[in-house]
């Protein structure tokens, strides 16, 4: 009795919000799983049950594993761009130099605008046409004499093409890790670093042996957020160049095949994919985060 | 009101990992009493105040506020109210209506609020600090709120969790001769938490020694002081604190390195042959005169000046006691947090008036009465 | 170490290098900076030209007058979507917000058995690609005739849930315990706690998750295009992408629809910066 006057107050408050979760995250999971498992072809919706079907048929399409290659040269070239560059201007703001506010400023406003706008201002930075036409980083490199940087850049073949468009997202994302990685070196207790400078370390090596050790749970945070957002990225490829299969990923084949051509279960069937390969990162990192707040 | 009484009755708490809080506590505290409960962090005082308070459910045992059994009682029902040690202050409400704020809830009208407010506000002398927020107060004002919202609630019982220990030192001088004064005036019963036993002594009718959740010995302080129930209670109470070595006891006397000291008359340990743990407390001894107490030669290395009066400190030669024990009692976790360099040899420390003739390496002889000493179990700790 | 202004250059405690290695730093922050804003000042460079002027080759030189004639080229085609942004992502960022609060509040200080189990499931949806929902959502919308401005508003409210939790819930475990125990003593139960002592100083909180979810509101396409049916629907994104978004649009109107599009969330960013921070830094969790 005295548990639920205690308790039931609280669940109360808090159930619409998990029959809402319940249902709109884990109902609607399960239910996009039935269809892919079905035959939901066209605008009707139909459950027969044809087992695994297409996911095999995904296996045998040229245009999926196309996607899936994209992807994969997406994440890496993105994570790691992002992750150096983040990395190397958090190391620049570190010590609290005047006006590091304004820097910081600068570096992270790509993340209020909406991934739409990057892609219109890259889409016409990375054109790539030739001759009186030619305009944006192209015509920039030719003016300045650096010739042999003129490229196709996400109409060039693949892989590059793909590899340009992660350098728009790199230059959107890279913002958020400097800021992620700043919170982590401000995190580094100052007396750890006077320690090590009255012990004799030059900055240098205190920054390398002091601070450095510390940030491997911020890395960790930032490789998994990173490579959840790679595989989510829609936005920012479909108003790029939508229709082109050189940057062609899951998640804009899947709008295709579904809201295109209609054929619901394929897209099902994409859009599970897609999320085992989020799980795979995210459930190990929701229940290490779990972990490591309890033992606080 | 009439003040009411709080009974513990076989009382355990165990936390998750078997955390074991509260270890079956059987506690009377009388009606309009001030109770203090002090010991050593984790030792279980806070969890049993706020088992009396209704945040903790209990593992086992029953609470009884005067005749009710409220064990099983929402803390909004129980009409107790508390002062935390960060004071939980309201901050984004006026000292007004931190002050009204029980009252609101208990649904009391605004004029009666206003007025109780008005009233008690008075006394702590918050008047003029009424519409402020917390954060534009100082430390001791806040304190004062804290207790006024206390006091406005007209409760059964006060519980106050460490109150002034978030105050520097002077200030909490003066604020313990404050609490003592307003718990004549208001005559409720107080339950207090501390970790520090001065404040324990000065501040409690009867305290409630506590270590590792075991209750140790609830009585008066000069109880606690003169008659300590175990070698625990010794250690921890009485600042700076006793002195202990090992001793044997035989023929009528207990003797170590190169001393002996007889008995009290109608000690209980006068035909035994054994050993002991023996306790003096730096103020059991005094310089030799004439008389004939038996005496201490000692070669002080370090004497401490504290204006009016001298602490004197000097090895003797036999075995230092480290025990659990008497390690709980300074809070040290292994016999290295004790010291900052190793020593396997007793050390006492003695207090002397301040104009007496000692110096660093000069001896010094020290006479002891057998009526000041302490005689303990080295296995249990237990008072012998 | 604190900003070295307030010691006179000779006395300072520093290495050789040290004055080198800031001369240093501040050279590669500024050329970071410029290398960084290429892509701003092409936007800024070119939405402010005179149409006249605007040609592919010279997307890089300044203008030689300034005009806003650009942008009073894609008003008429933004306006709608614009107006639908704001009516769709205000409300939804505020409910959101008090949704999260609540939830917030009970995770972190009134902990019923089970709380940290609950919260990873509802954590997990924030992490979860909309693509594995939007077939099922589209159907449930359609059913319910949500097709709308209005559904999406729900959309953007019940998918937002998890990050308002968090950010509330964070905030919470920061405030100490003891001033619940005190709400309770003095005899209020969990909601008259949660109205009277954790939503007045919640305000901080609030700030973050309302800038945090307008933003994502406003930001947000995928689910504009997939929800909304009705091009008068459209929120500003679809708008966007719909007006600029083929080679066919000249890009000098491309340029001062993504600006117009943008500058709601920029002025929020330039104003409430900080709050802004602190919701970007809440979905990292704690490593």
């Amino acid at each position: 009795m005295y548990r639920l006057r205690r308790w039931g107050p609280a669940i109360l408050l808090i159930s619409p919000s998990l029959v809402l979760i319940g249902v709109f995250v884990y109902g609607f999971l399960g239910w996009n799983v039935t269809v892919s498992l079905s035959d939901w072809r066209g605008l009707r919706p139909s459950y027969d049950y044809i087992g695994f079907e297409n996911y095999t048929r995904l296996a045998e399409d040229g245009r999926f594993t196309n996607s899936v290659g994209n992807v994969i040269v997406f994440t890496v070239v993105f994570v790691l761009g992002a992750l150096f560059v983040g990395f190397f201007l958090a190391y620049l703001l570190e010590r609290r130099i005047r006006g590091d506010g304004f820097f910081r400023a600068m570096f992270l406003f790509p993340m209020a605008i909406s991934l739409i706008a990057v892609a219109i201002i890259w889409r016409w930075l990375m054109n790539n046409s030739t001759g009186a036409q030619q305009t944006g980083l192209n015509r920039l490199f030719s003016s300045i004499g650096l010739d042999f940087l003129v490229n196709d850049w996400f109409k060039a073949d693949q892989p590059f093409a793909v590899m340009a468009v992660a350098i728009a997202a790199g230059w959107a994302l890279s913002g958020y890790i400097m800021a992620l990685f700043l919170a982590g070196m401000r995190g580094v207790s100052d007396d750890l670093r006077e320690a090590a400078r009255v012990d004799g370390a030059s900055e240098w090596r205190v920054f390398w042996h002091v601070v450095t050790p510390m940030l491997l749970a911020v890395l960790m945070s930032a490789v998994v957020i990173l490579v959840h957002i790679s595989f989510k990225t829609f936005d920012l490829i479909f108003a790029m160049d939508s229709e082109s299969r050189l940057i062609e990923t899951p998640a804009i084949y899947m709008w295709f095949t579904t809201f295109d051509a209609f054929n619901f279960n394929r897209g099902a069937a994409i859009a599970t994919l897609l999320m085992v390969g989020v799980s795979a990162v995210i459930v190990p990192y929701i229940w290490y985060s779990m972990r490591a707040e309890r033992r606080q | 009101m009439e003040p009411v009484g709080i009974r513990l009755e076989n009382v355990t708490k165990r936390f998750k990992g078997d955390v074991l809080a509260v270890d079956d506590v059987t506690l009377d505290i009388n009606p309009g009493e001030f109770m203090v409960l002090v010991g050593p962090s984790g030792c279980g005082k806070s969890t049993l105040l706020r088992v009396i308070a209704g945040l903790e459910e209990v593992s086992g045992g029953r609470v009884y506020i005067g005749d009710e059994d409220v064990t099983t009682q929402l803390p909004q029902h129980r009409d107790v109210a508390m002062v935390f040690q960060s004071y939980a202050l309201y901050p984004r409400m006026s000292v007004r209506r931190n002050m009204g704020f029980g009252l609101r809830m208990r649904h009391t009208p605004k004029p009666e609020r206003d007025r109780r407010v008005h009233e008690v506000a008075d006394v702590l002398g918050l008047e003029h600090l009424l519409d402020r927020r917390p954060g534009a107060l100082s430390g001791g004002q806040r304190q004062r709120v804290a207790m006024g919202r206390a006091i406005v609630r007209q409760p059964k019982v006060f519980l106050m969790d460490e109150p002034l220990s978030n105050l520097d030192a002077k200030l909490r001088v003066t604020m313990r001769a404050q609490l003592s004064l307003l718990h004549q005036r208001l005559g409720v019963t107080t339950v207090y938490v501390t970790h520090d036993q001065v404040e324990a002594m000065t501040l409690g009718q009867r305290v409630a020694v506590l270590n590792n959740g075991v209750l140790q010995q609830c009585d008066t302080p000069s109880n606690l002081f003169q008659r300590p129930v175990n070698l625990f209670v010794a250690a921890f109470i009485g600042s700076p604190s006793m002195n202990f070595v090992q001793a044997q006891v035989a023929n009528g006397a207990a003797s170590f390195a190169d001393v002996t000291i007889p008995l009290p008359d109608g000690s209980p340990l006068a035909g035994s042959d054994r050993p002991v743990v023996l306790g003096i407390r730096p103020t059991g001894f005094a310089l030799a005169t004439d008389n004939s107490l038996p005496t201490i030669k000692a070669v002080p290395d370090v004497v401490e000046e504290l204006g009016d009066e001298r602490y004197i400190h000097f090895d003797i030669d036999a075995p230092r006691v480290d025990t659990e024990a008497t390690r709980a009692a300074v809070e040290a976790k292994s016999a290295e947090d004790v010291l900052l360099l190793p020593e396997d040899r007793a050390r006492f420390t003695v207090r002397l008036p301040m104009d007496a003739p000692v110096a660093s390496g000069q001896p010094v002889t020290l006479a002891v009465s057998p009526e000041r000493l302490h005689f303990f179990d080295p296995e249990t700790g237990a008072s012998l | 170490m604190s900003a070295r202004v307030d010691t006179p250059r000779d006395l300072r405690i520093q290495s050789r290098w040290s004055p080198h290695i800031t001369a240093a730093r501040y050279i590669g922050l500024f050329a970071l900076v410029c290398l960084f804003l290429i892509p701003v000042y092409v936007l800024l460079v070119t939405a402010f030209k005179d149409p006249s002027q605007v040609s592919p080759r010279q997307m890089w030189e300044l203008p030689e007058t300034l005009s806003f004639d650009t942008f009073r080229i894609v008003w008429p085609k933004l306006e709608n979507g614009l107006q639908n942004s704001l009516l769709m992502a205000i409300p939804a960022s505020i409910i959101s917000s008090f949704i999260g609060a609540a939830n917030g509040f009970v995770l972190s200080k009134w902990r019923f058995p089970g709380a940290d189990f609950v919260f990873p499931l509802i954590l997990f949806g924030m992490f979860i690609p909309y693509q594995s929902i939007l077939i099922p959502l589209r159907q449930v919308l359609s059913d319910a005739g949500l097709t709308n401005l209005t559904g999406l508003a729900l959309v953007h409210i019940i998918y937002g849930i998890p990050i308002t939790t968090l950010i509330f819930r964070s905030y919470f475990a920061s405030i100490s315990d003891e001033l619940i125990d005190a709400s309770q003593v003095d005899g209020a139960g969990m909601l008259r706690t949660f109205a009277f002592v954790a939503l007045p100083i919640a305000v901080p909180a609030f700030a973050v998750s309302i800038i945090w979810q307008f933003t994502q509101a406003w930001n947000d396409f995928l689910f504009g295009i997939v929800v909304v049916t009705r091009a008068t629907d459209w929120p500003v994104t679809v708008a966007l992408n719909n007006t600029a978004g083929s080679q066919v649009v000249p890009y000098h109107e491309a340029m001062a629809a993504a600006v117009l599009a943008s500058i709601p969330t920029l002025l929020v960013y330039i104003l409430m910066g900080r709050f802004f921070m602190r919701g970007l830094m809440a979905g990292a969790l704690k490593g």
